[in-house]
């Protein structure tokens, strides 16, 4: 379940981003409807204007000529109260008639704060008097008491950054409120998938936002523990029919075995029997092998072996095969030569004992079996790069480079799934590579450099 | 070595195959066994081991009437006597629930016959010991009911360990013991590094037992593997 936080991560952020973008596109917008709205600029700078272009000449008082048509366009009106008089001494031609002619002080403190009647007036100081603008009514508001405590103009910005980051915050905990239960119905999803992907089973509660998506993969489990369980079944009917007629054949067998056993020391037979009575001991001994064979592949392959890993010196366990096969008394034509350098002497190893001691035993099995004439078995153990290294090589006929291709890389017939030519038979080494695969191990198939064949086992170090 | 006392033992053998019965029996008289009875069931089994008091048991595991298993319970609980289990069942499970009883040894049909005989041999020897506590060597005897090696006349006593490697030897005579065996014989499971001590203690036997500890005929190294005692008339 590493990807929910990844997720609640990823919402979390783009939330803030766009809360951000937010206030700032709400800033631009304002800014821009302000510009909009406002075209004509500060009524406060076009009095300060007027008064600046008002000039005295013999005739009176005259305005700029740019001046009076830019009040002209917005319909403002001015006048000019002179400083020692109080009273008016100048005033455009618009000047609505309800305009008084004189002023006290006090009108003019409140004329500058507000309105004359009704029209909004600013004010622009000049040398001997006052400028006075005032535009239609209803153009503007005015602010009548515009006055702040310092402090709070002080600690604005403060303010405004608080104000501004309890919003965001609140707007976050409304997000994961509301997520919160999304990512809960989500949740339970997620690890649904996740058990359907390593094949386990899976029953999700179908309630919540996403209960159809529940149903579905509930569904999905369902189907897929259907199928493994009849594929199971269809695996262990199999692996048990082979078991259940390799015991039916064991009693028979025997029989044969002890009878051909005994005539073939029988030495009131003629010799000639006797050699007979031999082969029938040969031969039955190979099936005997190739039951026990296939039952372990057959288990190995289903996975119906249990495999007991306990720690193990692999040296010791190589010996032992060897030295079994040497006690043996095994045909004089077959030598088995132990060439691990005496230097190593532990090699501490995870294994299933038995079962490395019946791969390795195959490997001698099979080098005697491909070798009618005799041959000289060379067994090594060898360590290196974190792998043990079981080499069982022979001097014998060997294999040709296409055979051993073949044994590398093509499917034997009891794992291979398709109709073809290509399958291999014997089941020695088939259990090999099963075991050593098991072992999380590696078999090799080479040309050995005594001239014949040689098999790799490779298996992992214990740290 | 003479064994043949061995020979006197008095063997049960349970199976529910008549031909199989036969066949084992005539194998067996073939190498000299002569006491033998059979069953085909566990209650004709149990009848006769009351009569005949058995020294010996081999058993099959699936009768008609139950298992060997619970079979040598039964029997085992009149007498300690050694059990080999014949049997066409292979798997591992019924292996270790065999030994886990106390069974001395497993067979797994089929066999040959040097086989059954070489595994009867090994469980009556470990179990009976020989009346005659000597054991003839090249130069030498060992008594190991005493753990001295005579020589010459002379009486060496053997040192505890040195007891276990040769018994473990002696055992296996005329085979090869591998190094780790004698290893584990001597100092227990888990016999990781003991290889030096044992050259050691296999060089103080050979002081003991061999007229040239140089040039060993009795207690024969082989490189690499193991050690294999050699005993006259074996």
């Amino acid at each position: 379940m590493k990807s929910v936080p990844k997720l609640i991560r990823r919402f979390v952020g783009i939330m803030l981003l766009s809360s951000v973008l937010l206030i700032i596109l709400n800033f631009a917008l304002l800014g821009t409807y302000m510009l909009k709205q406002a075209p004509n600029g500060s009524p406060w700078t076009t009095a300060q204007k007027v008064a600046d272009h008002l000039y005295q000449n013999e005739n009176g008082y005259v305005l700029g000529e740019d001046t009076a048509i830019e009040l002209q366009n917005t319909n403002a009106w001015a006048i000019f109260i002179d400083n020692t008089t109080m009273k008016v001494i100048w005033q455009t031609d618009n000047l609505p008639e309800t305009v008084p002619m004189s002023y006290t002080v006090s009108d003019v403190a409140s004329l500058t704060r507000g309105y004359i009647d009704g029209y909004p007036t600013f004010t622009g100081e000049a040398e001997s008097g006052l400028v006075v603008l005032g535009y239609p009514k209803d153009s503007f508001w005015k602010h009548m008491w515009p006055s702040w405590d310092y402090n709070f103009i002080a600690n604005l910005p403060k303010t405004v950054l608080s104000v501004l980051a309890i919003n965001i915050a609140l707007i976050f905990i409304i997000y994961v409120i509301a997520n919160s239960k999304l990512l809960k119905s989500v949740k339970p999803i997620v690890g649904g998938i996740q058990a359907l992907s390593t094949n386990e089973e899976v029953h999700i509660r179908e309630k919540g936002l996403l209960s159809e998506l529940a149903i579905n993969i509930n569904k999905t489990s369902d189907i897929l523990q259907t199928q493994s369980t009849q594929l199971r079944k269809r695996e262990t009917a199999r692996a048990n029919w082979i078991a259940g007629v390799s015991h039916d054949i064991r009693t028979p067998l025997s029989m044969v075995m002890g009878y051909a056993g005994q005539l073939e020391s029988d030495m009131q037979l003629s010799e000639d029997n006797r050699k007979k009575a031999a082969v029938i001991v040969k031969q039955s001994n190979r099936m005997r092998n190739l039951i026990n064979d296939l039952n372990l592949a057959s288990k190995l392959e289903y996975n119906m072996q249990p495999i007991n890993p306990e720690k193990q010196n692999l040296i010791a366990v190589i010996r032992q095969v060897v030295v079994d096969f040497i006690n043996m008394n095994i045909d004089e034509k077959y030598t088995i030569e132990w060439e691990t350098d005496e230097s190593l002497t532990s090699c501490p190893v995870y294994i299933d004992k038995d079962l490395i001691k019946r791969a390795v035993s195959n490997l001698i099995q099979n080098s005697m079996n491909h070798n009618e004439q005799g041959c000289h078995i060379v067994v090594r153990v060898m360590a290196e790069d974190n792998i043990y290294t079981v080499v069982v090589a022979d001097d014998g006929m060997g294999a040709t480079d296409e055979q051993i291709e073949k044994l590398n890389y093509s499917p034997h017939y009891m794992v291979c799934d398709e109709k073809t030519s290509e399958q291999r038979h014997g089941l020695g080494l088939l259990i090999v590579k099963q075991i050593v695969f098991a072992h999380s191990g590696k078999m090799l198939i080479k040309h050995s450099e005594y001239g014949g064949f040689e098999v790799d086992l490779s298996l992992p170090m214990t740290m | 070595m003479n064994f043949d006392y061995l020979k006197q033992k008095r063997i049960l053998l349970v199976d529910d195959e008549q031909e199989l019965l036969d066949m084992v029996v005539s194998i067996l008289n073939e190498d000299g066994f002569q006491n033998i009875k059979t069953a085909k069931t566990v209650k004709e089994a149990i009848a006769v081991s009351e009569v005949y008091q058995p020294e010996f048991a081999i058993l099959d595991v699936m009768l008609p009437d139950g298992n060997g298993f619970d079979l040598m319970e039964r029997l085992k609980k009149a007498a300690d006597y050694p059990v080999l289990f014949l049997t066409a069942r292979g798997e591992d499970d019924d292996k270790f629930r065999g030994f886990g009883l106390g069974a001395d040894d497993y067979m797994v049909k089929p066999f040959l016959p040097k086989e059954l005989l070489f595994r009867v041999s090994a469980i009556l020897r470990r179990s009976y010991k020989s009346e005659n506590p000597l054991v003839k060597l090249h130069n030498s005897e060992i008594d190991f009911e005493r753990a001295e090696v005579i020589k010459n006349g002379e009486h060496l006593a053997l040192t505890a360990k040195e007891h276990d490697i040769l018994t473990a030897l002696y055992r296996n005579a005329g085979r090869i013991v591998t190094i780790d065996a004698l290893c584990e014989a001597a100092w227990g499971d888990n016999p990781f590094g003991y290889e030096n001590s044992l050259m050691a203690h296999i060089r103080r036997i050979r002081e003991k037992i061999e007229a040239r500890p140089s040039q060993p005929v009795s207690l024969i190294t082989i490189k690499g593997l193991g050690y294999k005692l050699v005993v006259e008339g074996k």
